[in-house]
């Protein structure tokens, strides 16, 4: 395994709207090609935390570099390494989805003619190339958002900031946005991804930030975060023969936590299921088991969460 | 309706509380009302006197006469009479520039030598009149100086006609009977009422008026805000008629347009003099004119798409009616077409009804009250259908 | 670089909006006709004249009125309607010829015409002219009363004999000169002063229609956008003031070339001209910044716009001259030097008055410079502050 350079750091970020300390002393740092999740519910301190990263937003405290370059809010050279597709619109509604991209294309210094096969090229990640010269005004709602997500990637920058991006977008594009900021993630950029859906969360991201009440609670890939809050995978197999007999077999494996008979079928936590479920398949039909169906059941996110704040994520 | 007081309520408390309606209702032009009494007041309480300068080279009977009557007239008018020497000082005094501090005279008669003599006769007789740069103090001393003249032409004639006829007598005494005969037709000077609002009055009323639109359009407009943000969808889908949801927007609007209207009158009165009149009269026409700001603002919104759209447009038929209108230049003065074609605005006929309520009683505003309701009620029937036609989430 | 793409945005979006065109060019210029045809004229007072008599005695007397200097006259068909307008301050005074005007005078009866007016001092200048007016026309009938109270002669001899006389007797005649150069102010066109005045109101406010624009990029969240990329706040700022400065340009000269062609306004030194517009759009452009930092919603800027626009152009001599305030008012003078307004025309009169150019407006546009320079450093800083606090 390489060694990766940070493209984010940022140390202890504290932020107070009066009397509400929104964020409390956040921290976290991103790799190249590097995705990271923040996740937490509504009023967590995301889009906070997200607005002192980019300079948006003066912090009370802490410290943010970017690609090296230390950020503030009067920070213009380090801004060119940034991506940031807020969580409400930015586009401009009289204007069509191509004057908006070319637009914030200039004011990333892009020369006119990469601008324009850059802008189509957007365009097409977006599934926008036949709307590119309506006004983003006659847009439908989930068309405005993937221009706004759109207007994010255009100078391909090294750190992508993306607050809740797809809320509004059907599937399909949905699944060409993820593909696309994949891709760019593949191509060595660091991604800073908050969502309410945990799929994405899951399949986008190497690395979760759990964060509530304006503090990170916990932070790790999927598998470190489930481990560190004790969660296990569930297996049930539907089968047929002496399941008591196969249950003291897996008493042997040090894998398996618990297991029991449960609606004539054998029931277990374990470690890992992925790596475990072959070497537990031999020993019950060593047993003398015939195992009918599989049924793994692995803890996500929501679990955890729900573990370190005791409230659902969603709310 | 109960709802729709619900609605009303609802809006009134968020115009509250963006301060919007505040300022275009009330600061605006109140502020501006401040402004304007500030700077034509002065000028208003501004009266005419002039300095005159004669010159007497003549000396003769007919010379001490015309400083006499000018003298006369010095005193009537509160103007300065001053005798000096030589031309030269004549000139110096008239050549000075207006609206300075300079001391100097706005025209300089001169009696020339001779001009007593010739006057006797029956040749030509000149007396010279010096202006300066203009103003009204030159314009009056030709006409006077014209006058007297003219008063001589016809003493001469007079004369001449008395010695035709046989008569014989020193002419100056002739001329001196002559000119005591009273002219034949005789000028009745008769006072008019006065139904031209007074400065103060003009410009308080003139730009209440002017901003009642854009108040009241800040209420309209809040029907086309509700479809943008969506919650015109909500209100739709409650328990009601269509039409509670419009007066809910009509009560608003006409409450913001009221409550500012009282506002301003009480507030220029107090603060700048203004006169608006009698109370009775002054609510009808406040209360006509708002039905009229409702209606055509209405109707300018109903062709609207996005409440920016019904801004501009609004904006755009408020400021134009309101300058055609007369309410920042009194347009009737310019007389012609200008004066006529104001009358397609309700503003005008609110400025009318006002000067009516002035120089009369309270009865002399129902003409203009009721050309307001007849806007109000025509454009606000159009608007109806229109609005009603467009209200869909 | 980057100031002119914003720039250019904010045009290209300015110019979508059909009613920023309306705004822009057809309404001042439509103000300027109207107002500049209106008043601009003679401000010389109105009589208005309902003649009942047919004769030709009272005939004559409209022309002779009509003569008269310093005084329009305009024929109305009914005496209600004379009255009204009079009463209604539309004019200063009313004259009534009754029916018999003729006949009573004819039988070498006194007869009177009324002058209505709401008060006499208004009706001074009028007064007097209609006096003089009278006293034209009446030469031969009251000498023919003189002959006849002299009991020289009858009515009608006397007015036979006073005829010829009035032909072999030369008039008594004014001779009116002036002294000295005219200047300033009563040398001005026409529409010339009032160009100049109208010109600077309307170039201000409709700068200060761009605070809308600043608030709406605020509030449609393009603004932190573009403070998320590499582009300062200074030239976010400078970008969004130079495309309606470019407006507030456009729509000077537009005034200053229509007018010249038009009425032939005398603007002074085209130089000089220039630059006192291109000057006054930059403080216009800054205040407009100001607001737009300064505000969170288009319908409070929208009205204090107004408030703004007209007030200061108020304050500054753009409706009612300086001179006059000057005169009148010192106070109000010096009240009007914190507008820019009137550092504006103070520059103006001393291209158009005192034929100056470019190198005497100079202590002007260094002020107005100063104006311009304060506005957007004060918007610059309130920007950074809204957008990241
Ligand atoms: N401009 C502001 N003024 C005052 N308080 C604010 C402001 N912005 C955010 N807050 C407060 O800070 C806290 C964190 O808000 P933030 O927007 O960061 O939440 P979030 O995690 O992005 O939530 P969501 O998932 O709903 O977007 C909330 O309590 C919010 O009310
Ligand atoms: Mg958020």
């Amino acid at each position: 395994m390489t060694i990766r350079a940070n493209v984010l750091e940022c140390r202890d970020l504290k932020k107070s709207f009066g009397d509400n300390e929104a964020v409390k002393g956040v921290g976290f740092r991103i790799a190249e090609g590097e995705t990271y999740g923040l996740l937490g519910p509504n009023g967590a301190g995301k889009t906070t935390t997200i607005s002192m990263v980019t300079g948006l937003l003066e912090r009370d405290d802490g410290e943010v570099t970017v690609d090296g370059q230390p950020l503030t809010t009067a920070s213009v050279d380090a801004k060119r390494a940034i991506g940031l597709v807020p969580q409400d619109l930015a586009i401009y509604p009289d204007l069509t989805a191509k004057e908006n991209l070319t637009f914030f294309g200039r004011l990333y210094d892009m020369p006119s003619g990469d601008l324009k096969a850059r802008v189509a090229e957007v365009l097409e990640i977006i599934g926008l190339t036949d709307r590119a010269d309506d006004r983003t005004e006659e847009f439908s709602g989930g068309m405005k958002r993937r221009l706004n997500i759109g207007l994010g990637l255009l100078h391909k920058p090294r750190l992508l900031l993306l607050d809740e991006p797809t809320v509004g977008v059907d599937p399909q594009s949905r699944n060409a946005i993820l593909e696309s900021v994949e891709l760019l993630s593949g191509e060595g950029m660091a991604v800073l991804y908050t969502t309410h859906y945990m799929e994405e969360a899951e399949r986008l991201c190497d690395r979760v930030g759990i964060i509530d009440l304006g503090e990170i609670k916990a932070e790790g890939t999927r598998r470190e975060l489930v481990q560190m809050v004790g969660q296990h995978d569930r297996i049930r197999l539907q089968a047929t023969g002496p399941c008591e007999a196969g249950v003291e077999a897996l008493a042997a494996l040090a894998v398996v936590k618990e297991a029991g008979v449960r609606d004539g079928g054998i029931e277990m936590l374990v470690d890992d299921a992925d790596q475990s479920l072959a070497q537990i398949l031999g020993k019950v039909s060593g047993a003398g088991v015939t195992v009918t169906s599989v049924d793994v059941d692995e803890p996500n996110l929501e679990s955890v969460f729900l573990h370190l704040t005791g409230r659902a994520l969603r709310d | 309706m109960r709802q729709a007081w619900t609605i009303a309520a609802k809006d009134l408390r968020l115009r509250l509380r963006d301060r919007s309606a505040l300022i275009v209702g009330i600061i605006a032009p109140l502020g501006l009302a401040a402004i304007f009494s500030s700077i034509f007041n002065p000028i208003e309480d501004f009266d005419f006197s002039a300095t005159y300068a004669v010159l007497d080279e003549d000396g003769g009977p007919v010379a001490a006469q015309f400083s006499a009557v000018l003298d006369q007239f010095g005193t009537g008018t509160g103007s300065d009479i001053r005798t000096v020497e030589t031309r030269q000082e004549a000139a110096d005094l008239v050549d000075v520039e207006p609206f300075s501090d300079e001391e100097g005279a706005d025209a300089a008669f001169v009696i020339p030598a001779g001009f007593s003599n010739a006057a006797l006769s029956a040749d030509p007789a000149e007396m010279e009149v010096i202006t300066g740069q203009g103003g009204v103090g030159a314009g009056v001393a030709v006409s006077f100086a014209e006058q007297f003249a003219g008063e001589l032409t016809y003493a001469r004639i007079a004369v001449s006609s008395f010695e035709a006829l046989g008569g014989a007598e020193d002419r100056l005494a002739a001329g001196q009977r002559a000119l005591a005969i009273p002219a034949p037709v005789s000028l009745e000077e008769i006072e008019a009422a006065n139904k031209q609002l007074s400065n103060k009055t003009f410009y308080a009323a003139g730009l209440a008026i002017f901003f009642l639109f854009f108040t009241v359009q800040i209420g309209v407009n809040s029907l086309l805000e509700e479809r943008h943000a969506g919650t015109l969808s909500r209100l739709m889908a409650a328990p009601m008629r269509r039409y509670s949801i419009i007066a809910g927007k009509g009560i608003m609007a006409f409450v913001l347009g009221f409550v500012s209207m009282v506002v301003l009158i009480i507030a220029t009165t107090l603060l700048f003099g203004a006169e608006w009149g009698d109370p009775l009269g002054v609510l009808l026409l406040v209360v006509a004119a708002i039905i009229s700001a409702l209606g055509i603002m209405a109707l300018v919104a109903g062709f609207a798409k996005t409440p920016e759209q019904a801004g501009n447009y609004s904006s755009m038929v408020a400021v134009v009616l309101g300058f055609l209108g007369g309410t920042f230049f009194p347009v009737g003065q310019a007389g012609g077409l200008l004066s006529d074609l104001r009358f397609i605005t309700p503003h005008a006929w609110f400025m009318q009804g006002l000067g009516d309520l002035a120089g009369g009683n309270v009865p002399d505003v129902l003409p203009a009250v009721g050309a307001l309701l007849l806007f109000g009620l025509v454009t606000g029937a159009l608007a109806l259908g229109v609005l009603r036609k467009g209200l869909q989430p | 670089m980057k100031a002119f793409t914003i720039a250019g945005t904010n045009l290209r979006r300015w110019l979508r909006d059909r009613s920023n065109v309306f705004w822009a060019f057809i309404f001042p210029i439509l103000l300027i006709l109207v107002l500049g045809s209106a008043f601009g004229g003679s401000s010389d007072p109105r009589l208005g004249i309902h003649n009942e008599g047919d004769g030709p005695l009272a005939a004559d007397l409209v022309v002779l009125l009509e003569e008269q200097p310093g005084m329009q006259v305009i024929q109305f068909e009914s005496r209600e309607d004379l009255v009204a307008t009079v009463e209604r301050g539309e004019l200063e005074a009313g004259l009534l010829i009754p029916v018999d005007y003729d006949a009573t005078l004819r039988q070498g009866a006194m007869t009177s015409v009324e002058l209505v007016a709401r008060s006499a001092e208004e009706a001074q200048a009028i007064s007097s002219n209609v006096q003089s007016a009278l006293t034209q026309q009446s030469v031969v009938l009251r000498a023919a009363f003189f002959v006849e109270s002299e009991e020289v002669g009858s009515f009608a001899e006397g007015l036979e004999t006073a005829e010829t006389a009035s032909m072999n007797v030369a008039d008594v005649t004014v001779v009116v000169s002036s002294a000295g150069e005219p200047v300033g102010f009563f040398q001005l066109g026409r529409f010339d002063a009032s160009a100049q005045q109208q010109m600077l109101l309307f170039v201000f406010l409709t700068s200060l229609t761009a605070s809308a624009a600043l608030i709406q990029t605020r509030r449609l969240g393009v603004a932190r956008r573009m403070m998320s990329t590499p582009t300062p706040v200074r030239t976010i700022l400078v970008g969004e003031g130079m495309g309606r400065f470019a407006v507030a340009l456009l729509q000077g000269l537009f005034i200053m070339v229509g007018t010249l062609v038009f009425f032939n306004v005398n603007w002074g030194d085209p130089v000089g001209a220039a630059a006192i517009l291109i000057v006054f759009s930059l403080v216009g452009s800054g205040a407009a910044m100001l607001m737009g930092s300064l505000f969170e919603n288009d319908q409070q800027a929208a009205g204090l716009g107004v408030l703004l626009g007209m007030g200061l152009a108020a304050l500054g001599g753009c409706m009612v001259p300086l001179i006059i305030f000057e005169f009148f008012a010192p106070t109000l003078f010096q009240v009007a030097h914190i507008t820019p307004h009137a550092w504006g025309l103070e520059a103006f009169d001393v291209l158009v008055i005192e034929n100056g150019t470019l190198v005497d407006t100079l202590p002007f546009l260094a002020i107005l410079l100063g104006f311009a320079g304060v506005f957007y450093l004060l918007a610059i800083w309130r920007l950074r502050r809204v957008l990241t606090r």
